[in-house]
């Protein structure tokens, strides 16, 4: 079967600033890839040329014509002071299909509070978005990109600034839709702890290196070491694997900062 | 007083059509949080008029370019596709807006100061709604339904776009040819009202009737309705009362506007509490 996308030693920027060289990688149906690497690392880069939103500087990016993504953008990119209802939010993932100057239609609304239904909080269809819990919030963004009938899910950093419970909880729910519904899922983190019991594989993006492999490729201390440029440890605990930096003397930290 | 007011009523009906065009579009400007670009916006327009009426006076010969509207509507959409395209540069987009409402009132005041007449035209800046005619009124309504039926046809698109523009453009939308598209009938509304409205009144259109929409409804349609309802109230009684008691006519609706404003922000405080 076809890769979805595909990278062939994309060089990624804009305009004459180069973010990332060389990228190679593949990404089939049915993946579950987390895209990991600290703020400015060039996740957000890798993501929009993935989306399209942004081409190429050198090489190639080829994506599958039937490609259809959901995207999930970070909470706070959406702007709450405007007065919408959860099922107006998650209608607008349908909003290209229903076409130019046209009203959603009956069946439109169905499909959006089956994606409601899908995430969980079809009894918050009337309530108004910035009412909501920021686990609810998500949701209503995960419905969205949900009701587009999409092949791939993105989402962007989908935990951040969530407490234990939500993330938790969130992290759930897109491992879900991945193992019942089959879609194929690209996470973005910065909190390689986070999201490394829940994908398949990981992308590691740090200080312009790239490295991809399946969890167990990538989660090993001397691959973590090389990237970060720190020793860190690699632990597991009742199966959940967890990152640690070693302890290290105080100015020879600072040194890094 | 309200046979006064009737004296009158060509130049209430072409304030009513100002206030529906930008009571609309002030839901766009109040959720975008580009309140300050409407008002630079509105001050390149005057200081449009400023130069067509000062190009006037030096007998050069510009053609149409020398109608005060056209001027100003040449200015205006020059200055809503700059705004549209976005900040690129070092200046943050907040300066720019700053410098441009600045220096366009500045520019306006120095034209007509050295207008022909320029005293006597001082009034084009400020406003006139007395003196708008049947003739002005059926001019602001052919600008004004064109606009609002682009809006009622692609609300869903501008809706999109303003709320969430990154996900909007994974979906294929160019966001910056919406964007365009909203700024050139922002333009356009502004342009056609300035002359008869002046600086004051638009803005106040455009702000005070969204703001009280905002505060009235929990979803977008209340929105648009409270404001336009509270615009066309605003135009109606603040009219109405200057006619009689002798006021200005944009300062008096403004008013009127602040107190509607007033009344929403009292009434969801109490709707809050209970």
């Amino acid at each position: 079967m076809a890769p979805l996308v595909t990278f062939d030693r994309a060089t990624l920027g804009y305009g004459r600033r180069v973010v990332l060289t060389d990228i190679s990688f593949e990404m089939p149906e049915g993946d579950f890839l987390g895209l990991v690497g600290p703020n400015g690392s060039g996740k957000t880069t890798i993501v929009r040329a993935i989306l399209g939103t942004l081409q190429p500087l050198a090489g190639t990016v080829t994506r599958d014509p039937t490609l259809r993504f959901g995207y999930v953008p970070q909470r706070d990119q959406v702007d709450y002071s405007f007065p919408l209802k959860v099922l107006d939010v998650v209608m607008m993932g349908r909003y290209d299909r229903i076409g130019l100057g046209r009203r959603p239609t009956a069946e439109d609304r169905a499909l959006a509070r089956e994606a409601l239904e899908h995430v969980g909080i079809a009894h918050l269809a009337d309530h108004r978005l910035a009412d909501l819990s920021g686990g609810q919030k998500q949701r209503t963004l995960i419905a969205r990109a949900l009701v587009g009938e999409p092949n791939v899910l993105v989402l962007d950093e989908p935990t951040n600034g969530m407490d234990l419970v939500a993330t938790t909880q969130i992290l759930g729910l897109v491992r879900e839709l991945h193992d019942r519904d089959g879609l194929t899922v690209l996470m973005v983190s910065h909190a390689l702890n986070e999201v490394v019991n829940y994908v398949d594989r990981i992308a590691l993006v740090v200080e312009g290196g790239f490295r991809i492999g399946t969890t167990d490729e990538i989660m090993t201390e001397e691959t973590l070491t090389q990237m970060y440029g720190i020793p860190v440890e690699v632990d597991s605990f009742d199966g959940h694997r967890i990152v640690v930096a070693r302890r290290r003397h105080t100015t020879e930290a600072a040194d890094r900062v | 007083m309200f046979s006064t007011v009737l004296l009158f009523r060509e130049a209430l009906y072409g304030a009513l059509v100002i206030a529906v065009a930008c009571s609309v579009l002030g839901v766009y400007v109040v959720l975008r949080r580009i309140v300050f670009v409407g008002a630079a916006v509105a001050q390149i327009s005057s200081a449009g008029i400023a130069l067509a009426l000062w190009l006037a006076g030096t007998g050069l010969a510009l053609g149409p370019l020398l109608r005060p509207t056209v001027m100003s509507l040449v200015l205006t959409l020059a200055a809503v596709v700059i705004f549209a395209g976005g900040a690129r540069g070092r200046i943050p987009p907040d300066a720019t807006i700053g410098v441009t409402y600045a220096v366009a009132a500045a520019v306006g005041i120095l034209l007509i100061a050295k207008a022909a007449s320029g005293e006597a035209h001082d009034i084009f800046l400020q406003g006139n709604i007395l003196g708008i005619t049947r003739g002005d009124t059926l001019v602001l309504i052919g600008v004004a339904v064109p606009v609002l039926v682009l809006h009622v046809l692609f609300y869903k698109e501008l809706l999109f776009v303003s709320f969430d523009r990154e996900t909007a453009r994974t979906l294929g939308y160019d966001v910056r040819r919406w964007d365009l598209l909203l700024y050139l009938t922002l333009g356009v509304v502004i342009a056609s009202a300035m002359q008869f409205a002046g600086v004051m009144l638009v803005f106040n259109f455009l702000v005070l009737p969204a703001v009280t929409g905002l505060l009235l409804s929990q979803h977008m349609r209340g929105m648009f309705f409270w404001s336009v309802a509270s615009a066309v109230t605003a135009a109606v009684v603040g009219f109405s009362l200057s006619v009689p008691f002798d006021l200005p006519s944009g300062p008096a609706i403004s008013a009127v506007s602040g107190v509607l404003v007033l009344l929403a922000w009292l009434g969801r405080r109490l709707a809050a509490r209970a």
